[in-house]
């Protein structure tokens, strides 16, 4: 029998550990996921709320993610049972939800994505499943949650959001944020940025764990608040290497 | 109505400049999002990797609109594979193992339209809209070869000699293994084969190529290399591995 598949970030996290995950925008595909294997990463994000994951590749990418030890977490387009845990028996070990506002959609992302007694996610052995004795026994334990805290409502409502048990990462995201507070495209205003970083602090208060988007210069100071789930992209990363190469090509 | 697209990175050659093409990036929605980077070309791997003629349309019409040169590494010295692979939208073509002069001559037959060649009549992705693009195509296909046997090294003076091929690629991978150092890519020995070739070429006053990083683009540019193969893989782990270390994130 296969043991169940450990969840590294879900672990590291567990163990008070910072966990980086690497967004596939950018650098997409299950062959070059699969490349990413010396990097060992924690986690990738794979993006499927406004990028190109969807059901009929979420199998293909997840497996190769499980062949480099990296946690594969699917950001999904909407907060729907069927959508969720349909996305975990793909072969997903994390799930993000966009724009939880309230505590019952906080609730509802927990039912959808947990087994009994904690949930009713959806009984079907999952891909991470496969050989595995007594699955949907085990399977909570390894299974992580994300919401996305990306509306003013939602920043409003952060007090009773937090009382959700079984949600691994409250992530703030500035750039949603920033448009429901009438300052679209300006997800580094002053005002907006203020509203992030009460918001992680409440997070970080309630004892729960904070996440953010971060790019190499902002990192430091969101660990310095007590962000634990950190998300960067290549595309930064790749620009800086082929800046780099160029000038070194012309000098 | 439109006019046949500028092939960016053959007309930097002709004047001098380098060209970087990325590699590992087989994969529309990546390649689209490198626009702002303005790469000169991007790399459709189908000698060894997922690229074929099912795909081709799609990756290139991604390098198309990201304002980019696509070039396809077909699988041998086919003169179907090689049409087809233009046909389908690639700006130029890279063949692998050219050995002789004849394979060398079998590959722009294969490219160029009459009276260069005799590629196949058929009106390309590329050509859509442009009714001159028959007459037009020659000056827009990027033709790349690869001298990566001692066998090509033994014939390098005559593929040297034929015309119409804008880069000859020493590869270091399959070099070293037919010169017996399998997996020793950077072997002093395998190095000064790909160098003295690289003298050669340019004493010729072709232009050659080679599998290029940060580590060695500034000495072959100094020999007279303009052609980079590049993997932005190792940009990546760069980036990567330093918003962990900012983060003081754990392996």
């Amino acid at each position: 029998m296969a043991e169940l598949r450990v969840n590294k970030a879900k672990e590291k996290l567990a163990r008070g550990e910072v966990t980086v995950a690497l967004a596939s925008w950018g650098y997409g595909g299950a062959d070059a996921l699969e490349r990413l294997i010396d990097l060992e990463p924690d986690a990738i994000w794979l993006e499927g709320e406004h990028g190109e994951v969807d059901f009929s590749n979420i199998g293909e990418l997840t497996r190769a993610i499980d062949l480099i030890g990296a946690s594969p977490i699917v950001r999904v387009h909407q907060n729907e049972p069927g959508v969720i845990y349909r996305t975990m028996d793909l072969g997903a070990q994390g799930i993000c939800v966009p724009h939880v506002n309230t505590r019952e959609e906080a609730e509802a992302v927990v039912h959808a994505g947990k087994y009994a007694p904690i949930g009713l996610r959806g009984a079907f052995t999952s891909r991470q499943g496969i050989g595995v004795d007594n699955y949907q026994a085990k399977a909570n334990d390894q299974t992580m949650l994300i919401i996305l805290i990306e509306d003013i409502v939602g920043v409003q409502n952060l007090d009773e959001i937090l009382e959700v048990d079984d949600i691994d990462v409250f992530f703030v995201a500035p750039g949603d944020l920033a448009q429901t507070m009438g300052r679209i495209g300006e997800p580094h205003h002053p005002e907006v940025q203020a509203v992030v970083d009460e918001s992680l602090r409440k997070i970080v208060a309630a004892g729960r764990t904070a996440g953010a988007l971060v790019s190499n210069e902002n990192a430091a100071h969101h660990l310095e608040q007590g962000v634990k789930f950190f998300l960067g992209s290549p595309p930064p990363w790749m620009e800086t290497g082929l800046i780099e190469m160029n000038r070194r090509a012309e000098a | 109505m439109r006019t046949l697209r500028k092939n960016e990175a053959k007309a930097r050659l002709a004047t001098g400049k380098h060209v970087i093409a990325l590699e590992g990036l087989n994969h529309a929605d990546t390649v689209e999002r490198l626009g702002p980077m303005n790469p000169h070309a991007v790399w459709f791997e189908g000698e060894h990797n997922l690229v074929s003629p099912p795909n081709i349309a799609d990756l290139t019409r991604a390098a198309d609109l990201a304002g980019t040169t696509s070039i396809v590494r077909v699988n041998r010295v086919e003169e179907g594979i090689i049409y087809q692979a233009l046909d389908l939208g690639a700006q130029g073509v890279a063949v692998p193992h050219v050995d002789t002069r004849e394979d060398a001559e079998t590959v722009v037959r294969a490219a160029k339209f009459s009276p260069l060649g005799k590629r196949g009549m058929y009106g390309s992705r590329q050509g859509l809209g442009d009714p001159e693009f028959f007459k037009k195509a020659n000056d827009e296909t990027l033709i790349v070869v690869f001298i990566e046997d001692v066998i090509a090294l033994d014939n390098l003076d005559e593929i040297l000699k034929v015309d119409h091929i804008d880069v000859f690629l020493v590869g270091p991978g399959d070099m070293s293994q037919s010169m017996g150092h399998l997996g020793e890519p950077f072997h002093p020995e395998v190095t000064r084969a790909l160098e003295d070739a690289v003298k050669q070429i340019v004493s010729a006053g072709r232009i050659p190529g080679t599998v290029g990083n940060h580590s060695n683009v500034a000495r072959y540019m100094e020999l007279g290399a303009r052609f980079f193969l590049t993997s932005p893989l190792e940009w990546i782990d760069t980036g990567y591995q330093d918003l962990r270390a900012r983060v003081g994130a754990t392996r």
